[in-house]
Formats: C-alpha cells, sequence, structure tokens
C-alpha cells in the first residue's frame, strides 16, 4: 500500500511544471512581502510599546506611556530650544533649510516620537471612536449599498442585532484596547491576510488542482490504464491515487505557507504581537474596524486561517479527484475546476436581492478562499455571519464526500478501455 | 478451469459478442480474427477490465468479477497497445507494477532481472524507456506480464514490433510457459500461432466460429484446397469464380491457391489444407472489405 502511494506521489513530485511552478510561486511570494516592507523597522515600534506598557492599553498604562512621552517632549525642547506640546507641532514649523541643523541620532528620535504620539493620540481616541459606532446604522447602510429588501434584508439586520450584542461585550472585554500595528497607517491585516494568504491560496489551489488531476488521469494520459488497472490492486488503485493526492497537496500547503510566513515573519517582527486580539482598534483599515465573532488573538486568528485554508484546500482535493475521475483528463479537469470555482464565486449575484438564497448560495468555497482575511469577523458584509466558516466547511466536507465516493463506486463499475 | 458463459456484450445499439461460450484448461490458446472481430474485447473481459453485458466468467466456478483482487493476483495480462512510462527506466516500470500486482519489493527485485534477462533486455534495465525502440517496448511488456508468475497470461497481439528473431525467441517462450499454465494470445497472424497452440479459438459474426486444435480446423476444408496454375489473363475471371487464398507468379504464369467445394477440374491438384487457407477463407469478407 505505502510503496504505492510513494510511487503515485513521485509521479507529481517529478513533474516539471509542478516544480516550476512551485519555485516561482515561493519566489514571487518572497518578492512581494520584501517590496512591500520599507515600514518594518516602524513596526517595531509596537512591539516596544508592549514591551513596556503590556499589551492592553490601560489608565494605568496610558498614564506611564503619557508621562513617558512628555519626558520626551522635554527632550525635543532641549534639543531644538523651544517648547512643544506635539512632535507634530515641532515638524509643522520646521523650515526646509533647518532640516540639516540635525544629526542623524537626532531624526531617528523624532520619528520615534512621532510614531509615539501617533500611537498615544489613536488610544486615546478609542472610547470616543466606538461610542460613535452604531452596529443598527451600520447594517441599514450595508442594505442600502447592496440593495437588499423583503427577506435577505431582514436575515442580515437580524444576524447584525446579534453581532451588536458581541459588540458590546467585546467592548466591555476591552479586546479592542490592545496594542497592534496602526491599521491606517500600515495595513498589516490586509496585506498579510489579504494579499499574502491570497497569494498562497491561489497559488496553491493551481498546484493542488494540477497535481490531483495529474496523478489521477495518469494512466489514461500515459496510456498505461489498461495494464494498471488490470493487476492485482486493479481499480483500487483510485483509492491510493486519492492519499497520494492529499499528501501531495498537504506538502505544497506547508512549504508553501513555511516559505511565505516564514518570510513574512522574518521581515515583519510580530513577536510581541500574537496575543494581541485581532479586535484591537489598532485593526482599524477602512470604515469599520475588525471585529471578529469570538475573543480571538492575532496567533490564534492565524492559526485558524491557515487550518481553514487547508481544510478548503483538501476539499479542492476531493472535489479535483471526483472530476478527473470522470473526465480523465488532467487539462479538461484543470479548466473545469477553474470554470466551477468562479462559477460558485459569483453565484450569490444571481440570486435576488431580497431572497435569503443571496446569503445561501455565498456558503461556498471559493467565497471563503477569496475572503479569507475577513474570516471569523463580524464585520465582513455579505458573509458576517457567524456560522458562516463552520457551516461553509461542513456542507462543503459533506458534498465532498459523496461525490468522491459516487465518483468512485462508478470507475468501480465502468469498462475501461 | 476458465469458463466464458453465455457472454455477450454490448455498447448501446452495437453488438461487439454474443452468446459466447467457450473453456480454457492449461496450454496455449490462440485467438485468431481479423481485426474488430471481437477480440480485445474479449480479451479485456478476461482481464476484468470491462464487463459482460450478460453471461459471466468463470473461474473454477467463481464469478471473476466477485473473486476480484483474488483473480487478478492469478492474471497477467500484455494489453495490444502497452502503455509505459516515458522517463521510466524498466525496471522502475516494472517496480511499480509489482507493488501493484502486490509483490514485495525484495522478490520483485529478482523477479525483474530475471525476466528481462529472458527477454534479452539485460543490457538495457536502467535507461529511461523513451529511447526503446517498438519491439524492446513490447518486450519489456512481455515482462511485466510474467511479474507475478501467472496462472493465466493473456497476451494482446504480443508479436507486434517484433522483428523475426524475436518472434522465434517469443514462441519457445510461449511454449515454454503454457506447460503449467493457461496461455491466451490474440493475433491476427497465423503463424505467430499455427506451429505452437494447442487450441485455436476462430470468431466470427460475432460468435465463437472454432475452438478447436489445426488439424480439426484445418480437416473442415480437407479436400477443397487446391493448386493450379492459369493465364495471366484469365486471373481477373478466376478471382470471381473461386475463393483464392494466394497467388503467385511464376514463368509469365499464375500459380494459384483456392478453394472450391464441388467436384475438381482435371489440371487442379488437391493440397493439404492450412490454417491459413481457413482463415483466408472464412474471413473473406472482412478481409475484402479491409482491403
Amino acid at each position: 500500500m505505502m510503496r504505492i502511494i510513494i510511487n503515485e506521489c513521485k509521479k507529481a513530485l517529478t513533474s516539471p511544471i509542478l516544480i516550476a511552478l512551485f519555485i516561482l510561486f515561493s519566489a514571487f511570494n518572497i518578492f512581494v512581502i520584501i517590496s512591500s516592507s520599507d515600514h518594518k523597522e516602524e513596526l517595531k515600534m509596537v512591539n516596544e510599546i508592549i514591551d513596556q506598557y503590556g499589551k492592553d492599553i490601560t489608565d494605568n498604562s496610558m498614564e506611564r506611556f503619557e508621562s513617558d512621552i512628555q519626558m520626551d517632549f522635554a527632550e525635543l525642547s532641549r534639543m531644538t530650544g523651544s517648547e512643544f506640546t506635539s512632535v507634530y507641532e515641532f515638524l509643522d514649523g520646521l523650515r526646509f533649510e533647518d532640516q540639516e541643523k540635525y544629526n542623524d541620532e537626532q531624526w531617528e528620535f523624532f520619528n520615534r516620537l512621532q510614531l509615539k504620539e501617533m500611537y498615544l493620540n489613536t488610544a486615546k481616541s478609542i472610547d470616543e471612536s466606538y461610542g460613535e459606532i452604531d452596529i443598527r446604522k451600520t447594517a441599514e447602510s450595508e442594505i442600502k449599498k447592496y440593495g437588499l429588501s423583503g427577506n435577505a434584508a431582514e436575515t442580515l439586520m437580524n444576524e447584525y442585532d446579534k453581532f451588536s450584542e458581541r459588540f458590546d461585550e467585546m467592548v466591555n472585554n476591552g479586546e479592542h484596547k490592545q496594542w497592534f500595528f496602526a491599521g491606517k497607517a500600515y495595513f498589516m491585516h490586509s496585506f498579510l491576510f489579504k494579499t499574502v494568504f491570497l497569494h498562497i491560496i491561489i497559488e496553491a489551489l493551481l498546484l493542488i488542482v494540477l497535481s490531483t488531476a495529474l496523478i489521477t488521469t495518469y494512466e489514461f494520459e500515459n496510456k498505461t490504464h489498461l495494464v494498471a488497472y488490470s493487476t492485482k490492486r486493479g481499480r483500487k488503485l483510485m483509492k491510493n491515487k486519492l492519499l497520494a493526492s492529499l499528501a501531495i497537496a498537504t506538502t505544497i500547503i506547508v512549504f508553501l505557507f513555511a516559505i511565505t510566513l516564514g518570510t513574512f515573519f522574518t521581515v515583519f517582527d510580530y513577536s510581541q504581537i500574537w496575543n494581541t486580539s485581532i479586535s484591537s482598534a489598532f485593526n482599524w483599515e477602512y470604515n469599520f474596524p475588525y471585529v471578529a465573532w469570538w475573543d480571538l488573538s492575532v496567533g490564534t486568528f492565524l492559526i485558524g486561517l491557515i487550518a481553514l485554508v487547508f481544510i478548503v484546500l483538501l476539499l479542492f482535493v476531493g472535489l479535483t479527484f471526483a472530476l478527473s475521475v470522470v473526465v480523465k483528463n488532467s487539462y479538461i479537469t484543470f479548466f473545469s475546476i477553474a470554470a466551477l470555482f468562479i462559477f460558485m464565486w459569483l453565484l450569490p449575484s444571481f440570486m435576488p436581492t431580497s431572497s435569503i438564497l443571496l446569503f445561501v448560495f455565498a456558503y461556498t468555497l471559493p467565497t471563503l478562499l477569496l475572503a479569507i482575511g475577513s474570516s471569523f469577523m463580524g464585520s465582513s458584509g455579505l458573509i458576517m455571519f457567524e456560522n458562516f466558516e463552520w457551516m461553509t466547511i461542513s456542507c462543503w466536507t459533506v458534498i465532498t464526500l459523496a461525490v468522491s465516493f459516487m465518483s468512485y463506486i462508478r470507475f468501480k463499475k465502468i469498462d475501461i478501455s | 478451469m476458465l469458463v466464458v458463459k453465455d457472454v455477450s456484450k454490448r455498447y448501446g445499439d452495437f453488438t461487439a459478442l454474443q452468446q459466447v461460450n467457450m473453456e480454457f484448461n492449461t496450454g496455449l490458446y490462440g485467438l485468431l480474427a481479423p481485426n474488430g472481430a471481437g477480440k480485445t474485447t474479449l480479451i479485456k473481459m478476461l482481464a476484468t477490465l470491462i464487463t459482460p453485458s450478460e453471461g459471466e466468467i468463470q473461474y473454477n466456478g467463481k464469478n471473476i468479477l466477485e473473486m476480484d483482487e483474488q483473480y487478478r493476483d492469478l492474471l497477467g495480462f500484455l494489453p495490444q497497445q502497452f502503455g509505459y512510462y516515458k522517463n521510466y527506466s524498466p525496471k522502475q516500470y516494472m517496480l511499480y507494477l509489482a507493488a501493484l500486482k502486490g509483490i514485495g519489493k525484495k522478490e520483485a527485485l529478482q523477479k525483474i532481472d530475471e525476466l528481462l534477462d529472458k527477454v534479452a533486455l539485460s543490457d538495457v534495465v536502467n535507461k529511461k524507456m523513451k529511447k526503446f525502440s517498438g519491439g524492446m517496448i513490447q518486450r519489456v511488456g512481455i515482462a511485466q506480464a510474467l511479474l507475478n508468475d501467472p496462472k493465466i497470461l493473456i497476451l494482446d497481439e504480443p508479436t507486434a514490433g517484433l522483428d523475426p528473431k524475436e518472434r522465434a525467441r517469443f514462441r519457445h517462450l510461449l511454449t515454454e510457459l503454457a506447460r503449467e499454465r493457461l496461455v491466451i494470445i490474440s493475433t491476427h497472424i497465423v503463424s505467430d500461432i499455427e506451429s505452437i497452440a494447442n487450441e485455436i479459438i476462430m470468431i466470427k459474426n460475432k460468435q465463437l466460429l472454432y475452438k478447436d486444435s489445426v488439424e480439426k480446423i484445418c480437416a473442415t476444408l480437407n479436400g477443397n484446397v487446391f493448386e493450379t496454375t492459369i493465364d495471366f489473363d484469365y486471373l481477373e475471371e478466376f478471382r470471381k469464380k473461386y475463393v483464392l487464398l494466394s497467388e503467385k507468379q511464376e514463368y509469365g504464369k499464375m500459380i494459384v491457391r483456392f478453394i472450391h467445394k464441388g467436384a475438381p477440374e482435371m489440371e487442379w491438384n488437391s493440397v493439404p489444407s492450412q490454417l491459413e487457407d481457413v482463415f483466408l477463407y472464412e474471413y473473406r469478407d472482412v478481409i475484402e472489405g479491409e482491403e
């Protein structure tokens, strides 16, 4: 059994196109991360703040932080010879020709102070900003934005009511009062969980669909099917091919994640951030902060997302397997899966905006994958439902198991000629 | 031993085989029919690759489809188009097939060396097969069919691509193998099996025509095969009148071999019938159609 699986894996591992694509994708990801890393030094400030004042923004820690900054202001005054209550005041008043009056070390001090002040000001304004948030109004504006009516509008409103409770709970817990990279300045959440994850997802998906189709259809494409399926193992070989495809998919996912996230966390310092809540007020990039349905730390959120991606990609192995056993051609399989992926992703847009089918048909694997950065969030528009991730995964696990099983049973009976 | 019982195979409206019955025991069977007569269909059914639409095939009283692995464990099969992995060496490919046949690696390695030697490929054991000639590939195919020391060996057009020397060696190998197992060879080349087959099976109009020894099949035309010398100009007319088996030119005249089932003419020589004669006679419509 094991020898057969290893032999099947070898077929994918020695495929020049798969190897070339894997190297290309890895290099591309490293390039994307490094070329977006101009601000990596600035990001270290949050780690320093957490190191000194703890991850929670409390009255006490704010007091200490503020008094330290006051000392910095005193230092600033000493350096410049004038009184400032904000580094911005100094910078705004700085004339071009005066810039050279200060050495590198002093500039470093100004820049650091500027960052500290930015974080302090944002932290100070948290209560005010969150006080302005009215979940019901947000719901209404979402409903208006998508032109929802009838059942759809009602369902979304109900979910927002539920989310409103969670929002209050989150605020009471103080999950939002934890230090994280300033969202509006660096967009680190979007960069990691949307851009980088999306790269990994699309690349892994391509490699996995190709390798699964390659392994499954290998005998038919090399015309060795008559020999292979008339051996003792016979058509049960397909089971080994499925296991081999899963093993190869796992390998691809592990290596692609390891290379890409390895690079990411080497370049960007997250050392003190892991325990910060993902619903931190600093994790506010656009109109609405990221607010998760559960109290999740950055580390847990990352692991959760990796697990989601891993499961969904393995489900794609199953779906690809089911299809390629029937069509017996790797290219047709590949393009059919691609078409199916796009079709499922577009499915909700064919639904009436008054029907809950609009939401039901969004419970698909492509929607889950392409909106991966918004997973577990109550702030993610039409897929903000609390049960979105686990329902999608559960339903599609059942569907995938069923179609793979039916496809295999059919293959056991059909003529091979 | 191996029994084909009332087997029919239909593909939609097309019938490939109808109500075929036959029995195989130890020995060498030659399945002789022109292309398209249903040989490959029968063989693929014997290899469990396709399922009969009606009837069943039994091995020692058990349906081979129900026996599943147990049956295929006894089977060695070389299909008409033997596919292989171009970038694999014969050894690598046979190791893979050995795994599929449930043979342990150590045992397989020994067996592979032995078999590749038997088919005279020991010099190229580790060479990639993409550089192999058709004959060499065919010999790999024969070797892989023998990997599991099969009780039932089925070879579909095994001599395709082999040169005369290889064919002779192959016939020798088959005779040796058929001493203790059932060997079924499908071919449309009479000379491949004429001298070595214990029995010949002929399929015609989707049904079994003959399943008998070469002598008995030849006897069906005894006294009906003649040779005579005619003028070249007369050939066309002669062709229309009789079933011509062969013709050859000699000293400006034609020596023709033909079949006639009535009273012979004076100048005709009655000659003993051969398997080739029966083949050409029985399949005259199909063969003419092909031409």
